[in-house]
C-alpha cells in the first residue's frame, strides 16, 4: 500500500468505500503500516488541512469555479477546432489537474489566514502566492498527474493524424504547469517544462516526417518519465520512506 | 532489499551488459528503461554510470537520453561534463548538451554559452538561444541582439525575446534602424500592447503603422478593441481602416465588428464588414443576414 493511498485515506477523499475498508483492515492487521500511517498523518497534520476545519463556503465555491472555468475555457477552445482535433479524455483529466494545482492555493490560504491573499487572475483561474510546503507538495502531486498522463499519451498509440492536435493540447497544459511552477518558485521545474515546449511545437508542425515525429515523441516520453521518477523520488524523500 | 531496489539493480545490470552487446530495438529499449531508473539512484551512483554510457559506444539516441539524465544529477561534475560536450561534442550531442545547460540553469555554464554562440554555426546559435529561453535568461538574449551584425541574427534573437515576453528588452531595441518589421512581430508575440499602440497611432510611416495595427490583433488582449475601433472610425485612409478590421478579425473581436457594421451608413463599407463577420464565423452574422434580407438594412 503506497503513501498516496494512505494520504487519500487520511483526507477521506478519492477512495471508494470498499477501498477505505481495505485500508482500514490493513491498518488493523499490519503494525508496520500503522507506524507508516502515523508518520504520514503527523506530517499532513502540520499542514493544517484536515476535515475538522472545513473550507468557508465562499472559498470552496471559488475553488470549484476555478475548475469550472478551466473546463469551460477548454471546451470553448475545443468547439472551435475541427472534429478530428477535439480533446481526448486525457486532456480533460489534465485540465482539471491543472486547475487543481493552480487553484489549490485558495483552499490552503483560506485555511491558514481565513482571508485570501491577492491573486493573479489568469482568466482561467486565480493564482495565489506560494503557500507553505503543503502547497508545494500539492503542486508536485498535480504535476505528477500531468507528467504521467502526458507520458502515457505519448508512449501509447502512434499519434498519426491527431499528432498536431495532441501536441497543441499538451502545449496548453504544459504552459499552465510552467506558470504554476513559476508561481510556486519551482524554477528548476519551470525550466524543464519550458524545455518541453520547443519539442512539442516541432511535434505539432505539419511538415515533419513520420520518423521525425516518432523520434520527438520518444524523446519527450523519455524526458517526462525521467521527471516523473525524479519527482516521485523527491516526494518520497519529503513524505518519508515508502 | 526493497522491490524498487531490486528493480533498479536488474535495470543497471541490463545496462552494463547491454552496452557491449549487439544493438537491436529490444536492447536499446532496455537501456533506455535502465536510464530512466537511474533517476532513482543517488547522484554519486548515477553519475559514473551515465558517464560510462556517454563515453562508450552506445547509439546517439541513447547518449542523448543519457544527457537528459546527466542534467538532472545535481552535482558540479555533471555540469562540467555538459559544458565539455557543449564545447566539443558532435553536432547532435553538442546541441543537446547546450539545451541541457539551459535546463540546468547554472549561471556559470550559461555564461560559457556566450562563447559557444560566438564561435558556433547557425544550428549551434539556435540551440544557444533556445537554452537561454529555457533558462529564462532575457539579458543574455538581449546582448546577442545588441551585438548582432547580421539582420538574420538580430531577427532570431528578437524573435526569442518575443517568445520570452521580454518587453523591456524589446523596447530598448526600438531604435535599431531598419528593424521595425521584425520588432513589431516580436512586440505582438510578447503582448506589448503599449509599444504597438504607440506605433499604431504614428502615421509617419503608413506601412509600419498598418503592420502595428494588425499586430495589435495578434496580441489577443481585450484592451486592444478600443484602440482598433477608434483607429477604424477616425482614419480616412482605406489601408488603415483595412488593417484595423484585420486586427479585429485576427483578435476574434466580432462584437466590435458588429458595432461598426451597425454604425455604418455606407453600403460598400457595410458589405466589407459583413464579409469580415462571415470570415470570422460569427454567430451574429445570421441575425444581420436575416435583418438585411427582411428590411434591406
Amino acid at each position: 500500500m503506497n503513501d498516496d493511498t494512505l494520504t487519500l485515506y487520511f483526507y477521506k477523499d478519492g477512495l471508494t468505500p470498499a477501498e477505505r475498508r481495505d485500508v482500514q483492515s490493513a491498518l488493523d492487521n499490519d503494525a508496520e503500516l500503522r507506524e507508516r500511517y502515523a508518520r504520514i498523518t503527523t506530517t499532513l497534520a502540520q499542514f493544517d488541512v484536515t476535515d475538522s476545519a472545513p473550507l468557508p463556503a465562499d472559498m470552496l465555491a471559488r475553488f470549484h469555479d476555478s475548475i469550472d472555468r478551466a473546463a469551460r475555457s477548454e471546451q470553448q477552445r475545443a468547439s472551435k477546432l475541427p472534429p478530428q482535433t477535439r480533446w481526448s479524455p486525457f486532456a480533460w483529466g489534465s485540465a482539471v489537474a491543472a486547475a487543481l494545482v493552480l487553484g489549490i492555493g485558495i483552499g490552503l490560504f483560506a485555511q491558514r489566514d481565513q482571508v485570501p491573499a491577492p491573486g493573479i487572475n489568469t482568466g482561467i483561474v486565480t493564482i495565489y502566492p506560494p503557500a507553505p510546503r503543503a502547497t508545494s507538495v500539492a503542486f508536485e502531486r498535480g504535476l505528477q498527474v500531468y507528467l504521467r498522463d502526458s507520458q502515457q499519451e505519448l508512449s501509447g498509440q502512434p499519434m498519426n493524424t491527431e499528432r498536431s492536435a495532441i501536441a497543441l493540447q499538451l502545449i496548453r497544459q504544459n504552459r499552465l504547469f510552467e506558470r504554476a511552477a513559476e508561481e510556486h518558485n519551482s524554477k528548476d521545474l519551470a525550466r524543464v517544462l519550458r524545455a518541453f515546449e520547443p519539442i512539442l511545437l516541432r511535434l505539432a508542425a505539419d511538415d515533419i516526417s513520420e520518423r521525425e515525429a516518432e523520434a520527438l515523441q520518444a524523446q519527450l516520453a523519455f524526458e517526462l518519465k525521467v521527471m516523473l521518477t525524479k519527482l516521485g523520488r523527491n516526494l518520497s524523500e519529503e513524505t518519508g520512506p515508502i | 532489499m526493497t522491490m524498487f531496489a531490486k528493480l533498479l539493480f536488474v535495470s543497471l545490470t541490463v545496462l552494463a551488459s547491454a552496452v557491449t552487446s549487439a544493438q537491436n530495438d529490444d536492447s536499446e529499449q532496455l537501456k533506455i528503461t535502465a536510464l530512466e531508473a537511474l533517476m532513482s539512484a543517488p547522484p554519486q551512483r548515477a553519475l559514473p554510470i551515465v558517464t560510462r554510457v556517454l563515453n562508450g559506444n552506445s547509439s546517439t539516441e541513447l547518449k542523448e537520453r543519457a544527457l537528459f539524465v546527466l542534467a538532472q544529477i545535481d552535482v558540479p561534475e555533471a555540469q562540467a561534463m555538459l559544458l565539455d560536450i557543449a564545447r566539443s561534442g558532435q553536432n547532435g550531442m553538442r546541441n543537446e548538451a547546450i539545451r541541457m545547460i539551459g535546463i540546468g540553469g547554472d549561471e556559470k555554464s550559461q555564461a560559457e554559452l556566450a562563447d559557444i554562440y560566438a564561435k558556433g554555426d547557425k544550428t549551434t546559435r539556435e540551440a544557444v538561444l533556445e537554452a537561454y529561453m529555457i533558462a529564462d535568461n532575457t539579458e543574455a538574449v538581449y546582448q546577442i541582439a545588441v551585438k548582432s551584425t547580421e539582420p538574420s541574427e538580430f531577427e532570431s534573437a528578437v524573435q526569442m525575446l518575443g517568445v520570452m515576453g521580454a518587453r523591456e528588452e524589446l523596447r530598448a531595441l526600438r531604435d535599431r534602424p531598419g528593424m521595425a518589421e521584425i520588432l513589431i512581430d516580436a512586440y505582438a508575440i510578447a503582448g506589448d500592447v503599449e509599444s504597438l499602440t504607440t506605433l499604431a497611432n504614428d502615421s509617419s510611416n503608413p506601412e509600419r503603422q498598418a503592420q502595428a495595427i494588425r499586430a495589435l490583433g495578434v496580441t489577443g488582449e481585450e484592451g486592444v478593441v478600443d484602440v482598433l475601433t477608434t483607429l477604424y472610425r477616425n482614419s480616412t485612409s482605406s489601408d488603415i481602416k483595412e488593417a484595423a478590421l484585420e486586427g479585429l478579425m485576427i483578435g476574434d473581436h466580432d462584437e466590435a465588428v458588429l458595432t461598426l457594421f451597425r454604425e455604418s451608413k455606407d453600403a460598400a463599407e457595410k458589405r466589407a464588414l459583413l464579409q469580415t463577420l462571415i470570415h470570422m464565423d460569427s454567430d451574429a452574422v445570421w441575425d444581420i443576414v436575416d435583418a438585411t434580407l427582411e428590411n434591406g438594412r
